[in-house]
C-alpha cells in the first residue's frame, strides 16, 4: 500500500505507456512522443504555476484565461503591431503578473475564498481577450475591419519557441525541462522557497515565526500567473495563431497534473517534479485515447475522474 | 431520595484513574459549587454527567431512579442540561436567534412539519425566563454578545425542560453588570426548581450565588458542604498539602529594563496593562483561563493590532507584526503549539532551521550539511528524542514537539523570551527540561515571561509574579514573598 502510494503514479504512467504500445502500432514512435512532450511542455508550465499557489496553501483558477489573454496578447503584438520578439514575450508576462497581483489583492487584502475570487478572475480575464478580438482569432495577414490586411505576422523566432528543435529535441521540451530543473532547486534548496513551503503549511506558525506570510502569498500569485501567460505564449507559437480562449482546456489538465504531484515519491505536498510526471501521465493517456478514436468530448470524462482519483490520494497523503 | 446523585463513580484513561468513586449530590433547586485544581477531575465527571463519557463503575440516579447513559441524548432526555464555557462551539453563528433556541428541539421532534406561530411563541417565552425579551427572534446570532450567547444556550437547555443544568466557567469572560444579570437569572430559575452545577475558579462568585459545594482534589471529593467555609479553607481543601511545593531560592534581579509595555491595550478584555522584564529575570504571569493571558501576550508581540508602547533596551518600538518583534529580539512561544508554533508535516530539522535561514542561507542558496550540523546540535543539546532530524515533527511526542518550537529561538539573538502555558500537555520529565532551558536562558541574560495558570510552576521559576485577574494586573509579588495559597486566592480574584 505504502509502495503504491508512493511510486503508484510511476508504475500508471508505466503501465498506460506498455498498454497504448502494444495495443497501437503508432504510438510508440519517436514522432508520437515528441508531439505528446511538446503539448505536456504548454500543460506543465501552466502547472507549475498552480503548483506555486498550492504550495502557499492557495488556489488559482485563472490560469487558462490567463494563458488565452496572453495568446492573444503575443498575437496582437506580432501581427496587430509589428512588435519584435521581446514584447511579444515581455507584455503576455507582464499581463500574466498583473494577473497574478489581482488574484493576491482579492484574496490576501479582501481575504475572499481563493476559490471563488480566483473562478471570477478567470471569467473577467476571459471576458477581457474576447472583448479584446471581439471573438475573432488573429492570424497572418488577417483582413482588418478598417480595410487592408493586417501589417505584421508571427515572425520565426517566436514561432522557434513553440516549434523549433535544439538537438533533435523540441525547443518547448527544453524550455520546460530547464524551467522545472530551475523551479524544483529553488523550491528545495533556497531560502525563498522554504518560506513558500512554511507559508502554506501553517499560515500563523509562519507569522509568528517572522515569515512575511501575505508577501509571500502575493508572490506565488504572481508567479503562477507569470507560468500560465508563459504556457500561453509557447501555446501561441505552437498553433502560429492567436485563438481566442485556446488556454481554456488547460485549466483542468494542470490542475489534475498538480494534485496528482501531491503523491509522486510519497511527497505529501505539492512539488514541481511531482507535477511534472502528472503532467506527463495525463498528457500520454490523452494522447493514447485520441488515438483509439474516443472522441475529444469523451475525455473531458477521464479528465474528470484522474482529477477525483489524484485528490482522493492527496487527502490520504494530509492523514 | 430526591435529587440527583452520582454514586462510586470511577473512571480511568488507560491506567490513569482520573476518578477515585467520586460521590456528588445536587439537590432539586439549589445552586452548587464543583470546585478543584485543574485536573482534579472536574471536567471528566460533568462529562460524565452530561453523557459524553461513560464511567468504568458507578451509578447515577435521578429521583430515585437509576440512568445509564449511553451518549448526551440520554442524559438530556433525563433532564441534564449542559451550558459550555466556549458558547461559540455549540450555537449556529449564521443562523437566527430563534432557530438556535429551538435546535435540539427541531431534531428531537418526530413530525417533519411544524407550526411557526407556535414555535415562535415557545421561543418568546423561553427567552422571557432568561431575560432575553429584548431580542429579536430573527437577528442572527453572530450579533450577539457573548453574555447574549450564554443565555441563548441557556433558553435552548431550557427548552428541553432541563433540571439540572451544569454551567461550565460562565463567567469567565463577562463584565462585572453581565455577571449581575447572570446571577439574577439564576436565582430566578431556581424558584422554578432548576438546579444548577457551577463549576468556577472565582471563589467570591461562589460565595455569592452558590448554597452548596464539592470540592474534588486528585479525583476524590474531599469536602462537601456550606459555601460559608473560610476562603483560606476552600484553597487549602484545593490544593491539599503539598510537600513539594519548592520555594524559589531569592534572586536579586539588578539588570537594566529589556522589554518593556506601557499601557498596552488587550483587545477582548478591553484593558491595558503595564509591564517591565529586565535582563535575566523571569517574569511569571499568573491568571485563570479566560483572564486574558494568551490576548495580552499576542499583543505584546504585535500579533493583534493594538495601541500602546513598547521599548526594548531603551528604544521606543513601532511594531506592526511579530515580524517586528522578533527582529527586535522578541521571541514568542506559543500556547497552541500544533497549531502556532509547528510545522506538523515538515522535518524536525526544517522546524529547527527556520529561524536561522539568513545564517545557513546567506546568498539565498541552503547550506544543507550547515543546517544539518545546527539542528544536530540543537536536538542533542535538547535532548529530542528521537533525535533523528528528518523525523516530522507530528510524529513526536508533546513534550518533545514544545522543546522544538523553544529550540527554534535557541540560536537567533533573542533577548526577550515569552512563553505561553510552555507545559501544557507534556509530561512531568518533559516539564523540568523546559524549565531547565529556561533557567539557563535566565543565566545568559536574558528576559523572559512566562505566563501560565499553574502558580507552582511559577513559585519554582519566577522572580516575580504579576497575578492578572479579567485582562488586568491585580498584584505585583517577588516569588519568594508569596505562598502557593496566597497565588490562588490572588488569581481567583480574591477579595
Amino acid at each position: 500500500m505504502k509502495f503504491l502510494y508512493k511510486y503508484g503514479t510511476i508504475v500508471a504512467i508505466v503501465v498506460v505507456i506498455a498498454f497504448f504500445s502494444a495495443t497501437l502500432d503508432s504510438f510508440f514512435t519517436y514522432a508520437n512522443f515528441s508531439d505528446i512532450l511538446r503539448s505536456i511542455s504548454i500543460v506543465t508550465l501552466v502547472a507549475i504555476g498552480i503548483t506555486f499557489s498550492l504550495i502557499v496553501d492557495g488556489f488559482d483558477l485563472s490560469v487558462g484565461s490567463t494563458a488565452s489573454l496572453a495568446t492573444i496578447a503575443s498575437a496582437s503584438a506580432l501581427v496587430l503591431h509589428r512588435q519584435e520578439l521581446f514584447v511579444a514575450l515581455i507584455i503576455p508576462l507582464l499581463l500574466g503578473v498583473l494577473v497574478g497581483l489581482c488574484n493576491a489583492f482579492l484574496t490576501i487584502q479582501l481575504r475572499l475564498p481563493d476559490l471563488l475570487a480566483t473562478l471570477a478572475v478567470m471569467y473577467i480575464v476571459n471576458g477581457v481577450q474576447l472583448t479584446y478580438t471581439k471573438g475573432f482569432s488573429i492570424y497572418n495577414d488577417m483582413p482588418l475591419p478598417e480595410g487592408g490586411v493586417a501589417p505584421g505576422k508571427f515572425i520565426p523566432s517566436f514561432l522557434f519557441i513553440g516549434q523549433g528543435e535544439l538537438f533533435g529535441i523540441p525547443f518547448s521540451v527544453l524550455l520546460m525541462l530547464i524551467i522545472v530543473v530551475c523551479a524544483h532547486l529553488f523550491l528545495t534548496y533556497t531560502k525563498a522557497g522554504r518560506m513558500f513551503y512554511m507559508t502554506g503549511e501553517n499560515r500563523e506558525a509562519a507569522r509568528l515565526t517572522g515569515i512575511p506570510v501575505n508577501r509571500y502569498r502575493a508572490y506565488a500569485y504572481m508567479i503562477s500567473g507569470a507560468f500560465a501567460a508563459l504556457g500561453g505564449i509557447v501555446l501561441a507559437s505552437r498553433i502560429g495563431t492567436g485563438q481566442v480562449s485556446a488556454g481554456a482546456p488547460l485549466l483542468m489538465d494542470a490542475v489534475a497534473a498538480a494534485f496528482i504531484g501531491f503523491s509522486v515519491f510519497g511527497a505529501g505536498k505539492p512539488n514541481v517534479i511531482g507535477t511534472l510526471l502528472g503532467s506527463i501521465f495525463i498528457g500520454v493517456l490523452l494522447n493514447g485515447l485520441t488515438m483509439m478514436n474516443v472522441p475529444y468530448y469523451a475525455q473531458d470524462i477521464v479528465k474528470g475522474a484522474i482529477l477525483i482519483f489524484a485528490l482522493a490520494l492527496s487527502h490520504i497523503a494530509k492523514k | 431520595m430526591s435529587g440527583l446523585r452520582m454514586n462510586e463513580i470511577v473512571h480511568s484513561f488507560g491506567d490513569v484513574t482520573v476518578l477515585n468513586g467520586v460521590n456528588f449530590h445536587v439537590q432539586p433547586g439549589e445552586v452548587h459549587a464543583l470546585l478543584g485544581m485543574n485536573g482534579a477531575g472536574k471536567s471528566t465527571l460533568m462529562n460524565i454527567l452530561a453523557g459524553v463519557l461513560q464511567p468504568t463503575r458507578g451509578t447515577i440516579a435521578i429521583d430515585g431512579k437509576t440512568h445509564t447513559f449511553f451518549s448526551p441524548k440520554d442524559a438530556k432526555r433525563a433532564g441534564i442540561g449542559h451550558v459550555v464555557q466556549e458558547v461559540d462551539a455549540a450555537l449556529f453563528p449564521a443562523l437566527s436567534v430563534y432557530e438556535n433556541v429551538l435546535a435540539e428541539h427541531i431534531v428531537a421532534q418526530k413530525q417533519p412539519l411544524f407550526s411557526k406561530t407556535k414555535q415562535r411563541s415557545f421561543v418568546t417565552q423561553l427567552l422571557a425566563r432568561v431575560g432575553l425579551e429584548h431580542l429579536s427572534l430573527d437577528a442572527p446570532v453572530q450579533t450577539c454578545t457573548l453574555h447574549e450567547k450564554q443565555l441563548i444556550l441557556l433558553a435552548r437547555v431550557l427548552s428541553s425542560s432541563a433540571r439540572y443544568i451544569i454551567l461550565d466557567e460562565p463567567t469567565a469572560s463577562l463584565s462585572d453588570e453581565e455577571t449581575n444579570r447572570l446571577f439574577a437569572m439564576i436565582e430566578q430559575l431556581k424558584t422554578q426548581g432548576v438546579a444548577f452545577i457551577y463549576i468556577s475558579h472565582k471563589l467570591h462568585e461562589i460565595k455569592r450565588i452558590c448554597d452548596r459545594m464539592t470540592i474534588l482534589r486528585d479525583g476524590t471529593v474531599v469536602y462537601e458542604g456550606d459555601v460559608s467555609l473560610a476562603t483560606e479553607d476552600i484553597v487549602r481543601h484545593m490544593v491539599g498539602r503539598r510537600a513539594d511545593v519548592r520555594q524559589k531560592h531569592r534572586r536579586e534581579i539588578s539588570g537594566e529594563p529589556l522589554f518593556q509595555v506601557k499601557q498596552l491595550y488587550i483587545p477582548k478584555t478591553k484593558t491595558t496593562v503595564d509591564l517591565t522584564v529586565r535582563r535575566g529575570e523571569i517574569v511569571g504571569i499568573a491568571g485563570l483561563v479566560g483572564a486574558g493571558k494568551t490576548e495580552l501576550a499576542e499583543s505584546m508581540i504585535a500579533h493583534v493590532k493594538t495601541t500602546g508602547e513598547r521599548i526594548v533596551r531603551g528604544k521606543k518600538q513601532a511594531w506592526s507584526s511579530p515580524k517586528d518583534a522578533i527582529e527586535a529580539g522578541v521571541c514568542f512561544i506559543p500556547e497552541e503549539r500544533r497549531k502556532q508554533g509547528l510545522f506538523m508535516n515538515e522535518t524536525v530539522e526544517k522546524n529547527l532551521t527556520v529561524r536561522l535561514l539568513s545564517n545557513i542561507a546567506p546568498w539565498q542558496w541552503i547550506d544543507k550539511r550547515r543546517e544539518r550540523t545546527i539542528a544536530t546540535s540543537l536536538i542533542s543539546s535538547l535532548h529530542i528524542r528521537p533525535s533523528s532530524p528528518t523525523a516530522l515533527a507530528k510524529n513526536l511526542s508533546g513534550g518533545n514537539q514544545q522543546k522544538v518550537v523553544i529550540g527554534k529561538w535557541l540560536q537567533t539573538n533573542g533577548d526577550v523570551f515569552i512563553f505561553d502555558e510552555p507545559t501544557k500537555g507534556i509530561d512531568v520529565h518533559a516539564k523540568e527540561e523546559v524549565f531547565a532551558i529556561i533557567r539557563s536562558l535566565a543565566d545568559e541574560g536574558k528576559g523572559i515571561i512566562y505566563f501560565t495558570s499553574e502558580c507552582q510552576e511559577l513559585l519554582h521559576i519566577a522572580d516575580t509574579i504579576y497575578v492578572m485577574v479579567d485582562g488586568r494586573f491585580i498584584k505585583r509579588v517577588k516569588a519568594y514573598e508569596t505562598t502557593y495559597e496566597q497565588l490562588v486566592h490572588d488569581m481567583s480574584g480574591g477579595e
